[in-house]
């Protein structure tokens, strides 16, 4: 009977992603034109959210330099694109293996320093990449770079892009959480020091976690900037993203998948609304995040799963039944 | 008797408070251990060093004849070193199932589709059975301290710590414990069972060793040395807070 109930919740879960994604893969054609470019921020902002999620609502590894991933990504297109004529979808392949390169040399000293420091540090780096980058006359000192291949693209384009990089963070996340790394890592995030006793190498999946984390922060990052059209280092390294994914997760829910999605769309709907105001959405936002943190530290997905115990994007693991004849 | 463990001359301090002085044991191949010792002799210290997670400052210790002081504290596990934390640590936002599955996947480096038939089996002889798919965070007391030995248990130790796993259980609960104990040994595991509580350790164990004043002041059978001066004197010097 349960098992029948279990089977028929999971119909109905595969039904709302089969249309959410048809939805969102149609837009172009039956969205208004307003939509689009809205529709690109969420789906970047989404993937920004997984990645720090991912990597600070699960190992516990708080970074506020995750932007320094984002900036990478977007020079990293700007200068294939500008500076080599590459075609823009080597400048993706380009982020990803710059932040790949990066987030590994990174780790290194990084991983050595223990909490708050740590926080500090990454900020400290991201800031010295902006600051580094103004002074190179290759990427046009602080003045910054158009990327003109752009220009000519379609917002469908870019939206589709933006698309496919936030299916990727979604999948990226779930597939590992329901694979054997993930069991350990949700077990890290529950209580570090017991899952290490227990036999789980913190060491280890906190680089896993930090590298995947880069590595698509990294391509989200090429993609908004595809979307804006120019990059300089004050915009490409600025904590803002950085704020902007916390925020996403405090609202969303940290540690879920589903938190992200949430606050993602909450984020960019309220920017919009109040986009004569630039400096009273994040007020407002950050007022929001603080209440939530006071009242409800698991965030809005905490709170559903609270009152009503759904959980979309179920990652847990239940027994097999087993048959026994009685 | 052939050994699993044996420490030599364990000494650890924290600045100025000399925990350990020197404390050497064995542990027989399969025997319960009992250890016994007033509040703050070193009792968890001592789970805490053959576990890896404290560096002893001098002294050694040898598992199933190998020096283990270079080994890590993931890999102790999987090598047969199970324990249970005094304060319960079972992962909260993790089911009884999928704490016991860490445990197995984790601390034996077993597949997931074996840790899971194995978590079943498991969840039933810690009487968790019906409560596999709850939180750990909604679980009771009691019950944590049952899902404490079960996640050790999945990693099929060769010697199990247990860390207080009676304090503050009733009577009758704490003779489920004693079979529960029992049954592990009779499996080949062996145990060091750390205890306030004097039946267990008359009923439920092989040997007791009292930890005093940084030294194994005694050890012997459990009788002998729950009667012995020595013991007396020991929990006659402190207050009694059990
Ligand atoms: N990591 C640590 N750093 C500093 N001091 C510690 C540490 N761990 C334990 N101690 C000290 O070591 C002493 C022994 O503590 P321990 O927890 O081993 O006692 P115990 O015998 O387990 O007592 P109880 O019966 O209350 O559990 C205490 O004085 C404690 O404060
Ligand atoms: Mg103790």
């Amino acid at each position: 009977m349960k098992t029948l109930l279990e089977n028929k919740t999971n119909t109905v879960k595969v039904g709302v992603v089969i249309i959410a994604l048809a939805l969102l893969v149609t837009l172009p054609n039956w969205g208004t034109r307003g939509m689009i470019p809205i529709f690109t921020l969420i789906m970047i902002y989404i993937a920004f959210g997984q990645m720090w999620n991912l990597l600070s609502g699960y190992t516990g590894l708080v970074s506020l330099g995750q932007h320094a991933f984002i900036g990478l990504g977007g020079y990293a297109l700007a200068v294939s694109s500008e500076r080599f004529g590459l075609p823009l979808y080597v400048g993706f392949i380009m982020a990803a293996i710059v932040s790949f390169l990066f987030a590994l040399i990174i780790s290194v000293p990084i991983f050595k320093i223990k909490g708050v420091y740590f926080t500090i540090c990454t900020w400290v780096v991201a800031h010295s990449l902006g600051l580094f980058l103004s002074t190179l006359a290759f990427v046009n000192y602080a003045i910054g770079i158009n990327i003109r291949a752009t220009f000519r693209l379609p917002t469908s384009t870019i939206y589709y892009v933006a698309l496919g990089v936030a299916i990727v963070s979604v999948l990226a996340v779930y597939l590992l959480l329901r694979s054997r790394f993930g069991l350990g890592l949700m077990a890290m995030r529950d209580d570090e020091d017991a899952a290490e006793a227990r036999g789980v190498a913190l060491y280890k999946t906190k680089l896993k976690c930090f590298l995947i984390s880069s590595v698509i922060m990294g391509v989200a990052g090429a993609a908004m900037f595809m979307n804006l059209g120019f990059i300089l280092p004050a915009s490409a390294f600025g904590i803002d993203w950085t704020i902007s994914m916390v925020i996403i997760v405090i609202v969303g829910g940290k540690g879920t998948i589903e938190g992200p999605i949430i606050g993602a769309v909450i984020l960019v709907m309220l920017r919009q609304w109040l986009f004569d105001f630039p400096g009273y959405s994040m007020l407002i936002l950050g007022a929001i995040a603080i209440i939530l943190i006071l009242v409800a530290p698991k965030g809005i997905m905490g709170l559903v799963h609270r009152f009503t115990g759904a959980e979309f994007f179920s990652v847990r693991r239940r027994p097999k039944r087993i048959t026994e004849p009685k | 008797m052939q050994s699993v463990l044996s420490a030599q001359d364990l000494a650890i301090s924290f600045g100025s408070n000399h925990v350990l002085k020197s404390v050497s044991f064995e542990v027989g191949q399969p025997e319960i251990l009992g250890v016994i010792g007033p509040n703050g002799a070193g009792k968890t210290v001592l789970l805490n060093i053959l576990t890896g997670i404290l560096k002893p400052n001098s002294g050694t210790v040898h598992f199933m004849g190998r020096d283990i002081a270079n080994i890590k504290i993931t890999e102790r596990v999987r090598i047969g070193l199970g324990r249970t934390f005094q304060i319960p640590r079972s992962f909260e936002n993790m089911s009884t199932y999928e704490n016991i599955l860490v445990g197995g996947v984790y601390g034996d480096n077993i597949k997931e589709k074996e840790a899971g038939r194995q978590a079943v089996e498991i969840a039933e002889r810690i009487g968790l059975s019906s409560h596999i798919n709850t939180m750990a965070g909604r679980l009771g007391l009691l019950d944590r301290k049952r899902l404490e030995i079960g996640i050790a248990l999945a990693s099929r130790p060769k010697l199990l710590m247990l860390d207080e796993v009676a304090g503050g259980l009733t009577e009758s609960e704490i003779a489920d414990i004693i079979k529960i104990v029992k049954d592990i040994k009779a499996q080949g595991i062996s145990v060091i069972w750390i205890e306030h509580v004097l039946q267990t350790m008359i009923d439920g164990t092989d040997r007791v060793m009292c930890l005093a004043e940084g030294q194994n002041v005694i050890t012997g059978l459990p009788q002998e040395v729950m009667q012995s001066k020595i013991v007396n004197d020991v929990y006659l010097g402190v207050d009694e807070d059990e």
